[in-house]
């Protein structure tokens, strides 16, 4: 079929699995364009359409789930190897000052092998690692740091915002306290903005430092004996971040260095390179000559390997009567501890005609902070959807309306009115004035909305063996956080030949297997998924070839469906995947896949809604029920996906209510260094939550999905206190406290 | 130096504070008091006195596995590194019996080993999640985790499934209500708890139908 081009556009759209081609060629001695329809197989692996997909765009079960739930999963924690020591840190109790350690007293300790000095006399933060200790067991290493009898002689020090601001403040940075970032806008154009409003809020709004709070603690075992060869055994977020690092401290070639993270427990951003515990164990098996086992202890965990940076901002903002955005100036500091802490700056996903924001960072003697899944859009979130609320009360709008009011893209409309549907807001009695309860507790409702990126980009080498026995084997060293990559790569794979899940197996976690990116900013499925699909569509048309040089038919009549090869043509047999198989030669077939770009899309969004009761002679709130959608582009595994925005609503939970590192200003302590005293949500705090895949997205590629989830859950339960009683918590985490300041009863 | 107060107290807790540090320590002066009084009765009363390394064995999983152990060694430390073939199925993660991913079972009934000391035990049965269900099979928790998807990184998952197997072995008609109740001690950070409580009253409801 083919239509002569006339103006420039296709003819129409395209049907299922053909795409129009503009081609040209001759008509009377002139070139003519034409449009031509096409396979779009031509062009390299697509996405099937979803009603054709076996396996994919449904719930998967997890292909290691047998193993974590008998504990036969192997975590770095869990690695034992013959002589191997393991090694505890000391941690410095102050923010600043100068040591002295008495190492000799550390290595007269019996079972105690190696002793370090790491930080040379003097520390620059709160928790910073001053000695590490290696011993035959964990109570040895710990028994040779008491010994250490650590000296202190403090300096001046500022671990709290206030006091690296103040006057005459210790020089925290090196080039300043306050580093201003990146300004948008002109203050003066806002202003002329909000003189025609028909309701301007100003308010600042705060955000505690939060802590990953990963299960398995920070660290590595270096398999190292003194010889040409290592392997390091890492909990990390990218099996290809570590072996570089670990070779150059043990002096071997990064060739000679294995990575491997077979299973990790709990990164969410913090877990990238051989980072401080892998550097100090590196050189601890250097100098013992015998693996090394350090996985960082409780205190030091939260002491000492980064957070979600804490943050100020001040926000000042007008709309018209019908709740449309005139215009917002924002003043936003993000505390990052020596680092420079992250906001992705207001008016974050809503659209204002007018803005304007300055940002800055104020450096403490606090550990870095370090991306937490979604960096900086939390905060950003706490306070955009706290002033368009305020903003929605202000002019009596509700506050639903006012979003969708604010936000063209119809992904945000299509999810607000859902979550709003699921929630029950349509017969919520107060939308636009606050409730008051009955005396006792009130009950409201709150939203939020989210971005995020999660494109892919090629990064990720991928190789699937299809053996003569009818084995295959997809092999790529990427690494499974938990959120369910070894199973959509397993599936993706079966879903390409028509075999169930258990015919194939994923190999991944180790350096010696294809590259792959670190799990960060969500990409990891963005970048892995097409490239796993591009080599099981290799593997599958280079089977196909041989199969039909083998059978002696055209391999276009060949197909693989249901376990077995269908000959369409007039033979019209069909034939086991093992038999098949069979005629493969004794070597098999291997195919290698990389990144395609079709197959990998950018850009999700997600809405949320909460709903809240308040106790209004405590002022503590309970959170009833949570709703999350998100869009993802294809979805490959629902379950996973329902897994991982239910776990996004539930951190925001904890950030929302519970969760906030605590340091005493005056002493320069950090009080909450365990699991007691910071509190992360428990299963007695869990709502009711329903976790909605948009399919309603109907791109055919790929998208992370993963750090949105995380995001508006907080604002929408601040929102929800509000529309509840009246609080207006302008400071997170929403204790008891602040909402009876709130509701001016303290 | 205002400072001088604080730093003392923290070299002694270098190891990190813990409610068994504590109890160590509450015991060893518990013994000087003894020594002091020069009591003969109380001497005699006393609790034996061991140091250094001891040969014990321990009932695991059905098996007799000998493990040299030291006073201070706790069960989780005796399963996790002493053990010849350790079992490293119970995780830890708090050290201090806040977060439930050491639990396990003793006589049926779940405890933090990582507060049992291991010279405790010698004369109970203790279970770990690599001994809840015959090797290669799961039993009704583990395949209703599996099935609903109960793990995300999967460092607490242990210590879910144990607790969750003891409730459900006793009351395999728990309640939502009570399975939060009994899982209100076992921390998750992915947030997997909605696929758990799925997972644990499905796995109720089989128990049921099965007649345990």
């Amino acid at each position: 079929m083919s239509r002569v081009v006339q103006d420039g556009g296709p003819p129409g759209p395209a049907p299922s699995g053909k795409r129009w081609k503009k081609s040209s060629k001759d008509v009377d001695g002139h070139p003519v364009d034409h449009w031509i329809l096409v396979s779009l197989e031509e062009d390299g692996p697509v996405w099937p359409e979803r009603d054709r997909l076996q396996l994919l765009n449904a719930d998967i079960q997890r292909v290691d789930g047998e193993a974590k739930v008998t504990g036969a999963a192997r975590y770095s924690h869990d690695v034992r190897l013959e002589g191997m020591l393991y090694a505890a840190v000391l941690t410095s109790p102050m923010p600043r000052g100068n040591y002295e350690v008495d190492l000799d007293a550390a290595r007269a300790v019996e079972g105690v092998e190696v002793v370090l000095d790491i930080a040379g006399g003097t520390v620059r933060y709160l928790g910073q690692v001053v000695a590490a200790v290696a011993g035959i067991t964990p109570d040895h290493a710990r028994d040779g740091l008491r010994a250490l009898a650590l000296e202190m002689e403090p300096e001046d020090w500022a671990v709290s915002p206030e006091q690296s601001k103040a006057e005459n403040a210790p020089e925290v940075g090196r080039r300043g306290n306050r580093r201003a970032g990146r300004s948008r806008g002109k203050a003066e154009d806002v202003a002329a903005a909000l003189e025609g409003c028909a309701a301007v809020v100003e308010a600042e709004y705060r955000e505690p430092v939060q802590h990953h709070v990963c299960l398995e603690t920070h660290g590595v075992v270096v398999d190292y004996n003194g010889g040409e060869e290592a392997t390091v055994y890492a909990s990390t977020q990218g099996t290809f971040t570590v072996g570089g690092d670990a070779a150059e401290i043990l002096g071997l070639p990064e060739s000679n260095v294995t990575a491997i993270v077979k299973h990790m427990g709990g990164g969410f951003g913090s877990k990238f390179g051989l980072d401080i515990p892998g550097d100090i164990a590196c050189r601890l098996a250097k100098e013992a000559r015998r693996p090394v086992h350090l996985l960082l202890d409780r205190q030091a965990e939260f002491s000492m390997v980064g957070n979600r940076s804490g943050g100020w901002q001040r926000v000042k903002a007008g709309c018209d009567a019908e709740g449309k955005l005139i215009g917002m100036q924002a003043e936003i500091e993000t505390y990052g501890g020596l680092g420079r802490g992250s906001n992705p700056g207001l008016p974050y996903i809503y659209e204002v005609e007018e803005a304007s924001s300055m940002k800055a960072s104020v450096m403490t003697n606090t550990d870095s902070s370090r991306a937490m899944r979604a960096p900086g859009h939390p905060q950003a979130s706490f306070a955009m959807e706290s002033i368009v609320d305020e903003l929605a009360y202000a002019v009596g709008v509700d506050p639903l309306e006012m979003r969708k009011r604010n936000l063209s893209d119809p992904a945000y409309q299509r999810q607000l009115d859902r979550v709003a549907a699921e929630i029950g807001w349509e017969e919520h009695e107060h939308k636009s004035v606050p409730g008051t309860g009955d005396g006792w507790t009130a009950t409201g409702i709150g939203f939020g909305v989210a971005t995020w990126g999660g494109g892919g980009r090629p990064s990720c080498e991928v190789e699937v063996r299809i053996s003569s026995d009818g084995s295959v084997v997809v092999e790529v060293g990427t690494q499974d956080l938990g959120t369910g990559v070894r199973t959509y790569v397993t599936a993706i794979v079966a879903e390409e030949f028509g075999l169930p899940m258990s015919a194939v197996v994923a190999r991944i976690g180790s350096s010696r297997f294809g590259s792959a990116n670190a799990s960060g900013g969500s990409v990891t499925t963005a970048c892995l998924a097409p490239s796993v699909k591009a080599a099981a569509w290799g593997a599958r048309r280079a089977f196909l070839e041989r199969l039909g040089q083998a059978l002696g038919v055209d391999s276009d009549q060949l197909s693989f469906v249901g376990g077995e090869v269908v000959d369409a043509g007039e033979a019209g047999n069909r034939r086991s995947w093992k038999d098949a198989c069979a005629l493969l030669p004794a070597e098999g077939l291997t195919e290698r896949g990389k990144w395609k770009h079709q197959l990998a899309g950018n850009g999700v969004h997600g809405a949320q809604a909460a709903k809240v009761r308040v106790d209004l002679k405590t002022g503590a709130v309970e959170v009833l029920e949570m709703v999350g959608m998100q869009d993802c582009g294809l979805p490959l595994n629902h379950l996973a996906l329902r897994s991982q925005l239910n776990g996004g609503m539930i951190t925001a939970l904890g950030y929302a209510l519970l969760e906030e590192r605590v340091v005493d200003a005056e002493l320069g302590l950090l009080l909450n260094a365990n699991m007691e005293d910071y509190k992360i949500p428990g299963s007695m705090e869990i709502p009711l939550m329903k976790a909605i895949v948009d399919t309603g997205d109907e791109r055919q590629v790929v998208i992370g999905m993963a750090e949105p989830a995380v995001i508006p859950g907080a604002a929408a339960i601040a929102n929800a206190v509000f529309n509840a009683c009246g609080a207006r918590v302008r400071e997170l985490p929403i204790t008891p406290d602040k909402v009876l300041a709130a509701l001016g009863r303290v | 130096m205002r400072l001088d107060g604080r730093v003392a107290r923290r070299e002694g807790e270098a190891a990190s504070v813990s409610r068994r540090g504590f109890l160590q320590g509450a015991g060893g002066a518990a013994a000087g008091a003894l020594l002091a009084g020069q009591a003969a009765e109380a001497a005699a009363a006393a609790p034996r006195v061991v140091r250094g390394e001891q040969e014990l064995v321990l009932h695991v999983n059905g098996e007799e596995r000998a493990v040299g152990v030291e006073p201070r060694t706790t069960l989780l430390d005796a399963l996790r590194i002493r053990l010849e073939d350790p079992l490293t199925g119970t995780k830890l993660v708090c050290d201090r019996g806040t977060c439930g991913a050491c639990t396990v079972l003793l006589d049926g009934d779940p405890v933090y080993s990582c507060l049992v000391l291991a010279m405790d035990v010698v004369d109970r049965e203790v279970t770990t999640v690599e001994g809840l269900a015959p090797a290669g099979e799961m039993n009704a928790v583990q395949r209703a985790m599996c099935k609903h998807d109960g793990m995300m990184c999967g460092f607490c998952t242990p210590g879910i499934t144990v607790t969750l197997s003891a409730l459900l072995e006793k009351n395999p008609g728990a309640s939502l209500a009570e399975v939060r109740e009994a899982l209100c001690g076992n921390y998750c950070r992915c947030g997997t708890y909605p696929h758990v409580f799925d997972a644990a009253l499905e796995a109720g409801r089989e128990l049921q139908r099965s007649g345990r």
